[in-house]
């Protein structure tokens, strides 16, 4: 590594040789510090520009002279300095909220018609969190999850599910990273609300595709959630108490103003009222959660990070069932900058995601875990103002224990078992450039290459022929294959490896002023599988890892853009086209059995799936009325043949829909700010209904009436649509009062919408009749909260 | 295992606040399909020579009217090793019976039918079963601890792999609960299952009070079966909730060599069952 920084140095200084100078330095927001990630920094009439970075680092490279630096961040003052460029500087800018900032919703892919339009990057959406704070929130808990699902492109199973869905994509093939570190369930309560406290979050960014080489891992999305670093020039308290849940936050500089800290809770007690209902008095169901960061400036040319996540949700049903999982995570950065033009940051995380099920009526207790240690390092080489370079590497080791039962009493009909516990590394480097060409043409293309290796310390089962599941030709069904022997795998002994060459391709061209085109292609490989044979994921899914039987997902993406920006920026439009395939996604046999199972290879085969549509964007960035519409065509199938296991295949080996799949997704969001006190917000979404299987026919056996079923995912619910509202009140401030408070209040599903969760089919146990029943989630829910800030 | 964790719980975290009504829905309709409810069970203590078989066919799955009796079949059981072939006799009502079956405990039997100019067949092992040691009353066991429940018990044999189905009906119920159970994570150990009731006003279960009667049958059935009538179980009680795994075609055992496409629905099993009634005190 070392040679390589050494290498660069030598290019830098070649480089430079002509008659260029640099300019580099840190963004910052005014008011507390906080670095700003996205902000373009431009020279004036030129076309000399770049994008904050992460860390709100930035370097521009351009031939002596004097210039105007603009810094443009929507929501903010525009910047304007004169710069004489005779030599190598180093400036910290600090941008101020413009005094209209709640007349603006903020939300961008990127900020000024510069970069936007040029830059090749497509298929992102970037949400800040002032924008999503103003969209109506179920129960009055801002949510992350809930805000992205407004954009097109973006779906989940329903409400009370866990998860996303990208572009007809599955919810584990989302890659998502707080301050960089792998998240394994996104969801707390089973789904109502995200795991991310809204109060303690920087700002996201979602790439459906187009997906930059410096991540990997996932095929269908990269979720980018970046935590606060804390106010560095005062101590702060935010906060909010609302219906089922509060949170805290606490910040502020530390060691002399070289470092900020941030600290915030949150909680909910609806179990408290639980215990007040006679008939739920044992029940409880309630989640916390901890964010913690933490920066320490050594010098100006290093930095460090500490950032870490603790979320837990507890889940108990009297004395039947108890039930606890969440996310732990933490890891340290180290921000060094080489020179004005080389930066780098090194991180070590470590995530895991584990649960536990006690099962007190059988007497057995239940856990699971995924772990990884993950060291990376990244490096970002703004050669020339027309080449700049990221590469870096990645290793990633991983530990899966898929499931340990203990008894729990002395007199428990269970045995102790534990499954196998299986070991991995993944490895990656990348290597991308952009590169403008001409003042229209710029590319973006990069390698990923990632590896991945499934290491033993475990006994693996063999099968005849080399199959684990075979198809009975007789029975016209999926079977168990015969299993032969074991092989006894050594600790770290290599059992399979796989290496995979991931391109990333990315165009714009410039129309003119105020368009562009852009087409991306992405090819990315992902290697670890989420087990679920349920329509949407679920905490107690299990992570398997590729090996012998399961081969890694490989998923190419090809995309087409239009961009504009209308009325000077005051609109802007954006519409995509994609169709992305992706290999060997894991498929389940009918009735396969995924719990307890160690032999997971005998219940699944390896399939295939398909996805493509259209998006369309338009949103209304200025003035008293802000928000945007959203509507998305898409499909989204899947197929699975029979492959070596033999017989045509599940579902006949015919393509059938996902469980994701929704033609039509349309959505409009609005904020309307009345005068200093009263803003305004509503949204209103209509969906296609989830694919599902409705019974075609009916019989009897054992005197029951058994429903009969064909071709998976052939039905639809009904469409599902609902509008929401919400007020915020800001009472008159007092001037010299550091407090501010708001109210909001805010009703969800307004008009009551019975939207069905799931219909499910069964005789009436009274009369005996076939019934169709609709579970249906929420109704309408008023919520009210209350936010300061001291 | 018992039960399917991942269902109930998530099922019950749903439970919550959600609201629950019954809706009409179109439904597709298939074009019918032969039905075989051969279910030759011995129970212990018994010569086993009544036996009953029924055939019936598809129909809409909302459809109550419609009567769906086979009749006319022609149906036959062979030993598959003596070559012993038994006819049942069509009672013209849709079961086929006989009066002379000789059931041999771990024996393979072959079932034909023929029906509409197709020939159905089905191969399949009687399968023996342990002995319910006991039947007791308690609070403790079950879900909720505050209502009766009945528990029953046997000894689950060591060094092989198990598999049972369980029938539970109160007298006067309309239709049986059935459970499926495996061994394995209980094996060798001495099983316990137990039913109960809660009360519940949507459907005006009640839960056991003094005097109910309990049948309970514990059959033995081979993995195959178990496979299959896990799979009939689990969508019968869960299908199409967001946690029940995707509802699939129930294959059974019943094949149409000649049309493949033709297989008939059902199963053939051969069990030994045991079978207790139990008074609540």
């Amino acid at each position: 590594m070392k040679n390589l920084v050494l290498l660069f140095l030598i290019l830098t200084s070649l480089l430079s040789a002509q008659e260029k100078n640099t300019i580099s330095g840190t963004i910052k927001d005014a008011s507390n510090g906080e670095t700003v990630f996205g902000a373009s920094v431009y020279f004036k009439d030129t076309t000399i520009g770049v994008m904050s970075n992460e860390y709100g680092f930035f370097s521009i490279t351009a031939p002596k002279g004097t210039y105007n630096l603009v810094i443009s961040y929507l929501g903010y003052a525009d910047m304007d300095q004169e710069i004489i460029l005779d030599k190598d500087q180093k400036i910290t800018f600090e941008i101020s909220e413009s005094s209209t900032t709640l007349n603006e919703v903020v939300i961008t892919t990127s900020d000024t018609e510069l970069v936007s339009i040029r830059k090749p990057q497509m298929s992102v959406s970037k949400l800040k969190m002032g924008t999503i704070k103003k969209m109506p929130a179920v129960l009055g808990e801002i949510d992350i999850l809930k805000s992205i699902q407004m954009l097109p492109g973006v779906t989940n199973s329903g409400e009370g599910t866990s998860g996303f869905n990208v572009r007809g994509g599955a919810a584990d093939q989302n890659l998502v990273l707080l301050d960089e570190a792998i998240i394994y369930n996104t969801s707390h309560l089973f789904g109502f609300f995200s795991v991310f406290n809204a109060d303690a979050i920087k700002d996201i960014k979602l790439y459906k595709g187009g997906i930059p080489a410096r991540f990997g891992g996932r095929v269908s999305s990269v979720l980018d959630i970046r935590q606060k670093d804390g106010n560095s020039k005062n101590f702060n308290l935010t906060g909010g108490l609302g219906v089922i849940s509060s949170r805290l936050t606490a910040e502020g500089p530390i060691l002399n103003k070289k470092g900020t800290f941030l600290i915030a809770g949150r909680g909910s007690y609806a179990h408290l009222f639980m215990k007040a209902i006679e008939d739920l008095k044992d029940d409880s169901a309630y989640f916390y959660d901890l964010n913690l960061k933490s920066n320490y400036e050594i010098n100006s040319t290093n930095k460090l990070f500490l950032s870490g996540y603790y979320g837990r949700d507890f889940f108990k049903l009297s004395k039947i069932v108890e039930n606890n999982y969440g996310n732990l995570s933490g890891n340290l950065r180290w921000n060094h900058i080489f020179n004005d033009k080389l930066f780098s940051n090194l991180s070590l995380i470590y995530s895991k995601y584990d649960y536990q099920v006690i099962l007190d009526f059988v007497k057995l207790d239940w856990v699971a875990e995924i772990k990884n240690l993950n060291i990376k390092y990244d490096l970002k080489y703004y050669v020339s103002d027309k080449f700049k370079l990221d590469f870096g590497l990645s290793g990633i080791n991983y530990k899966f224990n898929p499931g340990e039962v203990k008894p729990t009493a002395p007199d428990s009909p269970i045995n102790y078992l534990k499954l196998d516990q299986k070991r991995a590394f993944e490895g990656g480097a990348y290597v991308s450039a952009e590169h403008k060409l001409t003042n229209k043409l710029t590319i973006q293309y990069g390698l990923r290459y990632s590896t991945f290796t499934r290491l033993g310390g475990q006994a693996l089962s063999n099968y005849s022929n080399n199959t684990p599941v075979v198809y009975n030709n007789e029975l016209g069904i999926y079977e168990q294959g015969i299993e032969t022997n074991e092989t006894d795998y050594k600790n770290n002994e290599k059992i399979k490896a796989f290496g995979n060459f991931e391109p990333r391709l990315a165009i714009s061209y410039q129309l003119n002023k105020t368009s562009s085109v852009k087409a991306g292609y992405t090819k990315s490989t992902q290697y670890i599988h989420l087990l679920s044979n349920t329509t949407s994921a679920t905490p107690l899914d299990v992570w398997a890892p590729s090996g012998q039987f399961i081969d890694p997902q490989i998923s190419n993406q090809y995309a087409l853009g239009y961009f504009k920006n209308i009325n000077h920026k005051m609109y802007s439009l954006e519409a995509e086209v994609y169709y992305k395939t992706t290999d060997n996604r894991v498929d389940y046999i009918d009735g396969a059995n995924l719990i307890g199972n160690n032999n997971i290879e005998t219940e699944i085969l390896n399939g295939e799936s398909k996805s493509y549509g259209l998006e369309f964007l338009l949103r209304k960035n200025k003035g008293r009325f802000t928000g945007w519409f959203a509507y998305t065509l898409s499909k989204s199938e899947q197929r699975t043949l029979g492959g070596i296991a033999g017989g045509p295949g599940i579902n006949n080996g015919d393509w059938y829909n996902t469980a994701y799949d929704r033609t039509h997704d349309f959505s409009l969001t609005g904020v309307y700010k009345h005068n200093d006190k009263w803003i305004f917000s509503s949204n209103f979404i209509f969906q296609t209904g989830r694919p599902v299987t409705y019974p075609n026919a009916q019989y009897q056996y054992e005197g029951i009436s058994i429903a009969s079923y064909s071709d998976r995912n052939a039905n639809r619910l009904p469409a599902y649509h609902r509008i929401d509202i919400s007020a915020t009140y800001t009472p008159n401030k007092k001037p010299d009062n550091r407090w501010k408070g708001e109210w909001v209040f805010g009703i969800y599903n307004l008009y009551n919408r019975k939207n069905a969760a799931s219909i499910s089919f069964a005789q009436n146990t009274d009369t005996g009749i076939n019934e169709a029943t609709r579970t249906a989630i929420f109704g309408i829910i008023p919520s009210i909260t209350y936010n300061f800030k001291f | 295992m018992k039960i399917h964790i991942k269902y109930i719980l998530l099922a019950l975290s749903i439970h919550f606040i959600s609201c629950n009504d019954i809706i009409d829905v179109d439904v597709p309709t298939a074009t019918p399909r032969l039905v075989i409810e051969a279910s030759l069970d011995w129970e212990k203590g018994t010569v086993g020579n009544q036996q009953t078989i029924k055939l019936s066919n598809t129909k809409p799955y909302f459809d109550i009217a419609t009567s769906n009796i086979v009749t006319g079949a022609s149906v036959k059981v062979t030993n598959d090793n003596d070559g012993t072939e038994l006819i049942f006799i069509d009672q013209n009502n849709g079961e086929y019976t006989t009066t002379s079956f000789v059931p041999v405990l771990n024996q393979s039997y072959t079932l034909e039918i023929i029906y509409n100019n197709e020939t159905y067949n089905a191969q399949e092992t009687l399968i023996p079963v342990s002995s319910i040691i006991n039947i007791a009353q308690s609070y403790e066991g079950g879900f909720d601890d505050e209502v009766l429940d009945v528990s029953i018990y046997f000894q689950d044999p060591p060094d092989e792999d198990n598999f049972y189905l369980v029938r539970f009906k109160e007298v006067g119920d309309l239709f049986a609960e059935l459970e499926d159970l495996s061994d394995e994570f209980v094996n060798g150990n001495l099983i316990d299952t137990w039913f109960e009731k809660e009360d519940n006003d949507d459907t005006n279960e009640e839960s056991f009070v003094p005097g109910d009667i309990v049948n309970i049958d514990l059959h033995g059935i081979s993995e195959r079966y178990h496979n299959y009538i896990r799979l009939l179980i689990e969508q019968s009680n869960s299908g199409g909730d967001p946690f029940s795994a995707v509802p699939a075609p129930l294959k059974g055992n019943c094949i149409n060599h000649i049309q493949p496409d033709n297989y008939a629905l059902g199963y053939f099993r051969l069990t030994e069952v045991a079978k207790v009634s139990y008074t609540f005190q």
